[in-house]
């Protein structure tokens, strides 16, 4: 027995509340069983679903962009289990070995390298005033995800544990590397783009810009010693406002003399 | 050889490890020390996929790993070892694996086990384990990522729970 | 401040913060956006868009990987577009100096959120009990309910940490402004530049690309270069 496509987009419809019930215990575990309940409900009489379910319900965690690609997969290995053939690998098993390779993939292509370079992008628009700053990002950011989360379903339910092979082929780890570095060449030219536009905007001549460098290098190696942010930006919003108080006082006594 | 991290994560390699303790701790060699992927080639190759080409991966039994490190083919890297669980960690150590310091990152729930912090529980076993490489001089901390504090894994278990 | 303003800027906090975690991760919970939605909601867009340039990058680091919870810059942001936008009216102040103290004071306030969002996760997990319970009794829809009440702990942990962004916020500033006021106006400039730049060294500083600096270095001088000469 085939699932229906009806029950398949709802299971993907699921997927998106993937960790409305996360917690530090099983961490998307309820969640994923969530999701797949209207699937499972279809393959198993209502007697085996209770024990069926409560696999589900034991401790799985991936990246919630990925977890489509996996959900396709086990209901593909649950069809074939409903149909009598016994599955390569137990879902069990598959499970809780791609849950965090995929999660590892996620978080370094998605989090770590998507996301600031999406920011970057958009901070341009957003610091020329552009109103469309937000959807800029929003567009640039989603395009790819979203292709993940519907696309990795597709092809989990269509190839079911040979959906691995796409992720081994494809190298993504060093993909994620490469957008990383584009990430840190594109806010690159967004500090630069910043310091030169304040330096128009208080009418300093411009090579000082060049020196800003400095500053954020320090704070990048305080950053990496381990200093947190929130330390980081007190200390040097007290710096400025002393500095800029000093240079004032300066100023005036320049003037009165 | 320096041994940059040595920790005890029952995900092994995640996104914890390489994107948060890779870049902190400047590791160039990722070593996950685990019967259990080291058998299975399918789990073996999913680990290894997930880490990106220009570091090193060393995937085996906690003794080809203990024999991995006296051998001395690792000699050049800024190693992060990873166990699964206390008794690996253990095992290694007194199998001649020396580590002085322990980071102690998630040890999921499960039947008999009690929570010490958000992301760590232990049972009565783990618990001695981890006493027997206190006493040996390893220095045992909690800490999920750099950005959390570290602390002392003695401050979260109870006092009654330590056997003196 | 007006109720309604408040009421509109808790409900865009409900339907942002909840994309943090709990629901789409379609990142509308980004200060890039979040910020500019309320401000545009109030009738000031372009506050949001200040406010949302300077906290977007800051936490932008701090991956919400596995069971790590990154300050929440969501509420941070928009809890400071809705004080900075009533109290500029009240004040009769300019608007970007009263933009860049609400931040100030909001942004240590972040860590509240990490603390509500904690005991949500921490409270979730006896929905699992219960979700066990009733998947034995084969009430599933009963089951399933479970995963909707963890989205509600989250909702109340999100408005939660809104709300005392939003009060802390309002009881601070009108009293830290006078001192600050003068010392603001020198500053202002350079402190709305230096905010984004600390989020770009935290990035650096954290990011996982060897020759990182390098790079930056080279595209910073690079811009730099082209704007300044060309």
């Amino acid at each position: 027995m085939a699932l229906l496509r009806r029950t398949r987009v709802h299971i993907w419809f699921r997927l998106l509340l993937l960790q409305g019930s996360w917690n530090f215990e099983r961490l998307q575990g309820l969640g994923f069983f969530f999701a797949l309940l209207p699937g499972l409900k279809k393959l198993y009489p209502k007697e085996k679903l209770a024990e069926v379910g409560r696999h589900y319900l034991g401790y799985f965690n991936t990246h919630p962009y990925l977890a489509p690609l996996v959900a396709g997969a086990v209901l593909k290995l649950e069809e074939d289990r409903a149909k009598g053939q016994q599955p390569p690998v137990e879902i069990e098993e598959f499970k809780e070995m791609v849950a965090a390779p995929y999660a590892a993939i996620g978080d370094a292509l998605f989090w770590g390298g998507l996301r600031p370079l999406a920011a970057g992008i958009a901070l341009f628009f957003a610091a020329k005033g552009i109103l469309w700053a937000p959807l800029v990002f929003l567009f640039l950011y989603n395009l790819i995800p979203m292709l993940f989360r519907i696309s990795g379903f597709i092809r989990g339910y269509q190839q079911g544990i040979a959906s691995v092979e796409f992720f081994q082929k494809r190298r993504l780890p060093d993909w994620a590397i490469h957008t990383k570095e584009a990430a840190v060449v594109v806010l690159g030219g967004l500090s630069a783009f910043l310091v030169f536009q304040h330096l128009q905007r208080i009418d300093m001549v411009s090579w000082v810009g060049l020196l800003a460098i400095v500053p954020v290098i320090v704070l990048g190696l305080l950053a990496r010693k381990g200093v947190s942010t929130l330390l980081l930006v007190l200390l040097s919003a007290a710096t400025i406002i002393l500095l800029s108080l000093f240079w004032t006082d300066v100023t005036s006594l320049v003037a009165m003399i | 050889m320096s041994l940059v991290l040595t920790r005890i994560d029952n995900r092994l390699i995640h996104g914890q490890v390489l994107e948060t303790w890779v870049p902190y701790v400047h590791a160039d060699c990722i070593v996950v020390a685990n019967d259990e992927i080291a058998s299975s080639p399918l789990k073996r190759m999913m680990m290894e996929a997930s880490v990106p080409s220009r570091m090193r991966v060393e995937i085996g039994t906690v003794d080809e790993i203990t024999a991995l490190f006296g051998s001395g083919s690792l000699e050049k890297c800024k190693i992060l070892l990873l166990f699964g669980n206390t008794a690996d960690a253990l095992r290694a150590y007194r199998n001649g694996l020396i580590y002085q310091r322990l980071n102690l990152g998630n040890l999921h729930a499960g039947a008999g086990k009690t929570r010490l912090s958000c992301t760590i529980f232990l049972d009565k076993e783990d618990i001695g384990f981890l006493q027997e490489l206190d006493v040996a001089g390893v220095a045992i901390t909690a800490r999920c990522i750099p950005a959390d504090s570290e602390r002392s894994w003695k401050k979260l278990v109870p006092r009654r729970k330590l056997k003196q | 401040m007006s109720a309604f303003d408040f009421f509109i800027g808790a409900m865009v906090a409900l339907f942002c913060g909840l994309d943090r975690t709990a629901i789409l991760q379609v990142m509308i919970s980004r200060p890039i956006v979040a910020a500019p939605l309320v401000a545009w909601l109030l009738g000031e867009p372009l506050v949001g868009l200040q406010v949302g340039m300077m906290v977007e990058l800051l936490w932008l680091a701090r991956l919400p990987v596995g069971a790590a919870i990154p300050p929440d810059d969501t509420q941070v942001s928009i809890a400071s577009c809705v004080i900075a936008i009533n109290l500029g009216r009240l004040l009769q102040v300019p608007s970007s100096e009263i933009v860049l103290l609400c931040l100030l004071v909001a942004i240590p306030l972040g860590k509240v959120g990490q603390y509500l969002d904690h005991i949500a996760r921490q409270i979730n997990v006896r929905l699992l009990l219960s979700a066990e319970e009733r998947l034995v009794n084969g009430q599933f829809l009963r089951a399933e309910v479970q995963h909707f009440k963890g989205m509600t702990n989250f909702a109340i942990a999100t408005l939660g940490t809104y709300t005392v962004v939003v009060i802390g916020t309002f009881m601070l500033v009108p009293i830290i402004w006078p001192l600050v006021e003068n010392a603001l106006y020198h500053s202002s400039n350079w402190l709305e530049l230096a905010l984004p730049l600390i989020g770009v060294a935290v990035i650096l500083g954290t990011i996982n690309v060897s020759r990182a600096l390098t790079l930056f270095c080279a595209s910073f001088g690079m811009a730099f270069l082209l704007m300044w000469l060309v």
